[in-house]
């Protein structure tokens, strides 16, 4: 499964990996928005942004290629509108979809692949994010590798039995009996959701997580904060003043 | 669908942000106060379960296949406040981990998808949601949550300036129409199936409530819809009934006093009134899912 090379990339070590989430987040935050609101002189900007993003992915020891290629999931999407765009004569707005869009898939891959979930949420939690939604969130991520495991087995066994034999059932047999296997996955994931919290509550489990490294946040995440929010937007102004 | 950065004008995806935020923070503890503290558990590993259900095919027609998008069913068997959150939590992840929508644009999927795509789950199953038409109503339910996410979607991307042909306009319209037809089936199909294993799972519609409050509520969601679909293709003619209502008066008033020389300049820049246009159409959206949201809330109390 391929989100397990984001576990292994988020548990890296280098400069970047050792920032505290707060700082990470906010400077993601800010730099998204610098991308969002830019509408002039897109190409002499975005190449400046894309040379800090690939800095970026350099200085945390992330394998280039791979990290290219991972934020480029964005592109069908942006593709379909770029070229609608381009065909209704605007390609200007074609060329900003297809460039903002993977830029700020790149800067939150940046992120996402130098900072472990947990840490990463409960950075969020330091935000203000109402902790209920990010237990919830962290659930989800815990056990989205446990149950799509189980979709997978249903989904073999079902083809063992012959679901993919085309003529042996009626269209609505087969309709219903995807239905069905749903219902059982449904219902063994809210049992396993009760077992979960008993297991939880027998181990002292009172309402919210506990890190193994409390984050501090030092004076490094603070030069950081203000580097990488800095930064771009300076290249920003200086851009749009050179080519004024 | 889920709209990545980059594609939404600024005034749309701030307006849309700072809109989910509250009304996350409100349903967030709206769920965890109307349920037991097992909560988080349960709703964690549902999302996980609307995920895992994307591998389950549905046969549609020659060789194609669909599977479930969640928001009716969560709804059904969760409680729409619990369903948002879910709902929530899974866009989160979604554009954290799998880069799968934007962050700047988490709030316009989360009001799209979380927020009025479960309301548009729930009305349909709250009117007629006992009786004979429950099928009926749970089959428009799926459909609604489908249909009303994916034209919110489109909506904002055109008031953000994506142009688009009227023909494509009418062929994802009608793809639109049939991915809802479809969500409305398989919702159909798995709560039957999920009756048939535990009658407990479903929750029933809560009978003998004001319908009228409920129809009043469809139709203000209907509008909203209607409305911004109006105001992306049509940003005049919104600009125009503001200006009827007063609101146009109103700002100008107001941009007057600091930018006195500039406002004729400003007021007609074709950008700002189109955003201005769909500025409006947000925020009557916003006024009547905060209203709904607060008669819901009365009447489950009551």
């Amino acid at each position: 499964m391929h989100h397990v090379v984001l576990e292994r990339w988020s548990r890296g070590d280098s400069p970047l990996h050792r920032r505290d989430p707060r700082a990470k987040t906010a400077a993601l935050l800010i730099f998204l928005v610098l991308i969002a609101t830019s509408r002039a002189h897109l190409p002499a900007l975005g190449a400046a942004y894309l040379l800090m993003l690939l800095a970026g992915v350099v200085w945390a020891r992330l394998p280039l290629a791979a990290a290219l290629a991972r934020s480029s999931v964005v592109l069908p999407f942006s593709l379909v509108f770029a070229a609608i765009s381009w065909m209704a004569g605007d390609a200007a707005r074609a060329g900003a979809l297809l460039t903002k869009s993977y830029f700020s898939a790149l800067a939150v891959l940046l992120v996402i692949s130098t900072t472990p979930l947990p840490q990463l949420l409960r950075g969020l939690e330091g935000l203000g994010v109402p902790r209920f939604l990010l237990m919830v969130a962290q659930f989800l991520y815990r056990y989205l590798f446990v149950i799509s495991e189980e979709a997978q087995h249903m989904r073999a066994a079902s083809l063992a039995r012959g679901a993919s034999v085309r003529g042996m059932a009626a269209h609505g047999a087969r309709f219903r009996s995807a239905a069905g296997a749903l219902a059982v996955l449904f219902a063994r994931s809210y049992a396993r959701a009760g077992s979960i919290h008993q297991a939880m509550l027998a181990r002292g489990f009172e309402g919210r997580f506990h890190l193994l490294s409390a984050g501090r946040f030092r004076w490094q995440d603070g030069i950081f904060l203000v580097a990488a929010g800095g930064l771009p937007a300076a290249m920003r102004f200086a851009v749009e003043r050179a080519v004024r | 669908m889920h709209i990545p950065d980059g594609f939404l004008a600024t005034p749309v995806w701030a307006t849309l942000d700072a809109a989910a935020a509250p009304a996350v923070i409100y349903v967030a503890r709206r769920a965890q106060r109307g349920l037991e503290e097992s909560q988080a558990p349960l709703l964690g590993v549902m999302g996980a379960f609307v995920f895992a259900a994307q591998m389950i095919n549905f046969p549609v027609g020659v060789g194609t296949s669909g599977h479930l998008v969640g928001g009716a069913l969560l709804c059904y068997t969760l409680g729409p406040a619990a369903a948002t959150v879910v709902m929530t939590a899974i866009l989160a992840i979604q554009a954290l981990v799998f880069q799968d929508g934007g962050i700047l644009a988490l709030g316009p999927n989360i009001v799209n998808m979380a927020l009025l795509g479960v309301l548009a789950a729930w009305l349909p199953y709250h009117l007629w949601g006992h009786g004979r038409r429950r099928r009926l109503a749970i089959f428009l339910g799926g459909a609604c949550s489908v249909l009303v996410s994916a034209v919110l979607a489109l909506s904002e991307l055109l008031i953000s300036g994506v142009r688009m042909p009227g023909s494509l306009l009418g062929i994802s319209l009608a793809l639109f129409a049939v991915s809802a037809a479809l969500e409305g089936a398989i919702t159909v199909a798995v709560i039957a199936a999920l009756e048939a294993v535990n009658p407990n799972f479903v929750r029933p519609s809560e009978n003998g409530g004001s319908r009228i409050l409920a129809a009043v509520a469809a139709a203000a969601v209907f509008l909203a819809v209607a409305g911004v679909m109006f105001a992306s293709t049509h940003p005049d003619g919104i600009w125009r009934l503001a200006q009827n209502i007063g609101l146009a008066s109103h700002a100008r008033a107001l941009l007057h006093t600091p930018l006195a020389s500039y406002e004729a300049d400003f007021l007609e820049s074709p950008w700002l009134r189109k955003a201005l246009g769909g500025l409006t159409g947000l925020a009557l959206i916003f006024g009547a899912c905060l209203l709904f949201g607060r008669l819901a809330a009365r009447h489950r109390s009551a």
